[in-house]
């Protein structure tokens, strides 16, 4: 997750790129580090930096991770031949290579050819069974092809292995409550405030379903993390604000006025 | 003794400085070593599982209080209950994955492998220094020493009369053994400050109390008794071709010795002295880290088994109140 003295910084990085100022090279390499999906700018700025072999020279060794950037870049705004280009310099420099391998079954991804993708990432994950990215490109496949209890089964088997990873158990929590399954919904969000209580993002998706999920005992539970959330940002979440008077609201016909 | 040895110069641009520059060399050398003779250990499922375990049962035990009553006490049974619990381990297990790492010859191979990397240089550069750079004082410590570091710090100077202060070649080339660590992090990058002292006091989280130095000095018994058994198995293995009945009596002497430090400590420190044998921080063998995963699954099963649970979650709710009327204010 993005904070906000980052976005800020990630922001005016973006600006001052557009408007022909330097610092192209810093604001990718920030886009990497945060894994911020910006993949319009990446590409117009990795492309002017890639093609011109002068500027490309003076990267040295981390040319190669620009084109790995790029190429996801590309894929994501489906300009699938400059992709395909990157990958194919890319893998006549590391062949054999697990990342490359990966980056070209993405391609086959962003192409549609979701049969062979996963034939792809199924030989992949032969040689390399605990790769995590990978085990997620199979999530994300099956989500995409809109099967989403696909996704949800392929979820659950990497995270009995992989327990510890928050992101994992941050998608599944969405996906549950997309597909309105609140209780497991609420455990995975569970998962998450173990790992991080003092993120209010996840109290208040917890609150939240809890007070979907009704009942006497959810909507009191409820109550208190809207208050928690309130109390991580010092009152500035209108959500939480919303989500505590909404919360009291049957409670004046329980337990008749209360304070505050 | 208030008399005052005048050191020669020449023994500072001699002895001190090329001691120093040497060690760093060797620092520098033994780690592109280690680099290239560094091989890729596939992870194990099994261990990479109950990594990620107890780092789940750790979360849980800090965020405990900030989830409800009844999801804490499930997971706190999934964790812990006596059937399929996730950190419950069953007592043969334990035991088994510990005598099976001495009895395994292969393993004992890529433990000589790595504390050949270490082990090597140090004797060698020991050695050179008490060959050439013994018998006289080399440096003066500019503190005020009891008489009782004479026998560590003055080990090549035969006078008894000499001020502690003054001493051997020897313990510049300990000092320097210590010492240079900072160095090597500025030469090699933050995280490749690997020296021997810094191997040696990682624990992962055991407790090890490096101030205690009977247990370092215990330790490091146990480690040179262990490099050495394995430099014997090695040549009478491969070089001589000796047959399994040597090979036998060193499993048997390398798991006598274990039986006496199993008794001289508790099973915890154990599990971390194992971890100091193999020595190597990246690749620690599948039976070493299981059996310091069962130990810590172990452990860990009883901190979660004994955490209070006492929801915090009330306290938030008046805290948000005070937020409130003072936002409104």
């Amino acid at each position: 997750m993005v904070g906000a003295a980052e976005e800020a910084q990630l922001n005016r990085l973006e600006s001052q790129v557009d408007n022909g100022g330097g610092g192209v090279w810093e604001y990718l390499c920030l886009v990497r580090k945060l894994k911020a999906r910006r993949s319009e700018k990446v590409l117009k700025h990795g492309l002017s930096i890639l093609n011109d072999p002068k500027s490309r020279s003076r990267l040295g060794g981390d040319e190669w991770t620009l084109y790995e950037q790029v190429a996801i870049a590309a894929m994501d705004c489906q300009w699938l031949d400059v992709a395909k280009d990157c990958i194919a310099t890319l893998s006549k420099k590391f062949t054999g290579s697990l990342r490359v391998g990966r980056l070209e079954a993405m391609l086959l991804e962003a192409k549609g050819a979701w049969a062979d993708a996963e034939k792809a990432y199924a030989r992949l994950l032969e040689d390399n069974p605990l790769d995590q990215a990978m085990h997620k490109r199979k999530v994300a496949m099956a989500k995409a092809q809109g099967n989403i209890s696909a996704a949800v089964d392929f979820l659950n088997k990497y995270l009995e292995i992989f327990m510890a990873d928050h992101d994992a158990w941050r998608e599944l929590a969405e996906i549950y409550v997309s597909l309105q399954m609140y209780k497991q919904a609420a455990f995975c969000y569970e998962e998450l405030i173990l790992s991080q209580p003092t993120v209010p993002l996840y109290h208040l998706a917890y609150a939240e379903v809890l007070y979907t999920m009704g009942g006497l005992e959810n909507l009191q539970a409820a109550k208190k993390y809207y208050a928690s959330t309130i109390n991580l940002t010092g009152g500035k979440n209108t959500r939480a604000l919303y989500g505590v008077c909404l919360v009291r609201y049957p409670g004046y016909f329980t337990h008749g006025f209360s304070p505050s | 003794m208030a008399e005052d040895l005048v050191l020669d110069t020449a023994i500072r641009d001699w002895v001190l400085v090329p001691l120093s520059v040497v060690m760093v060399l060797i620092g520098v050398l033994r780690y592109f070593v280690a680099k290239l003779m560094r091989s890729f250990q596939p992870p194990d499922r099994k261990v990479l599982k109950e990594g990620q375990v107890v780092l789940r049962a750790r979360n849980l035990k800090a965020g405990a209080n900030f989830i409800p009553a009844k999801s804490f006490r499930a997971r706190r049974f999934y964790f812990t209950n006596e059937e399929n619990g996730l950190l419950h381990v069953p007592k043969d297990q334990a035991q088994n994955a510990q005598a099976q790492m001495f009895s395994d010859p292969n393993m004992a191979m890529d433990m000589m492998k790595k504390n050949l990397s270490m082990i090597i240089p140090q004797t060698l550069t020991f050695a050179w220094v008490n060959f050439f750079f013994s018998g006289f004082v080399a440096a003066k410590i500019p503190f005020p020493l009891t008489q009782r570091f004479r026998s560590m710090l003055q080990n090549g100077i035969d006078l008894s009369t000499v001020d502690v202060s003054y001493v051997s070649s020897r313990s510049w080339y300990f000092l320097n053994l210590f010492g240079l660590r900072g160095l090597f992090s500025l030469i090699l990058g933050e995280e490749n400050a690997q020296d021997d002292t810094q191997r040696m006091m990682q624990m992962g989280g055991f407790g090890f109390d490096p101030t205690k130095c009977l247990n370092i000095l215990l330790a490091m018994e146990l480690y040179h008794f262990e490099v050495v058994v394995a430099v014997v198995w090695y040549i009478a293995d491969q070089l001589v071709g000796a047959n399994a009945l040597l090979v036998d009596l060193l499993h048997a002497l390398v798991e006598g010795k274990m039986g006496d430090l199993v008794d001289a400590f508790p099973s915890t420190k154990l599990a971390g002295l194992v971890r100091l044998v193999t020595h190597d921080e990246e690749e620690v063998d599948v039976a070493a880290r299981a059996a310091e995963l069962h130990h810590s699954l172990s452990a860990e099963k009883d901190s979660v088994d004994i955490v209070q649970h006492e929801w915090v979650l009330p306290k938030m709710e008046q805290r948000a109140e005070e937020t409130l009327r003072k936002l409104v204010k």
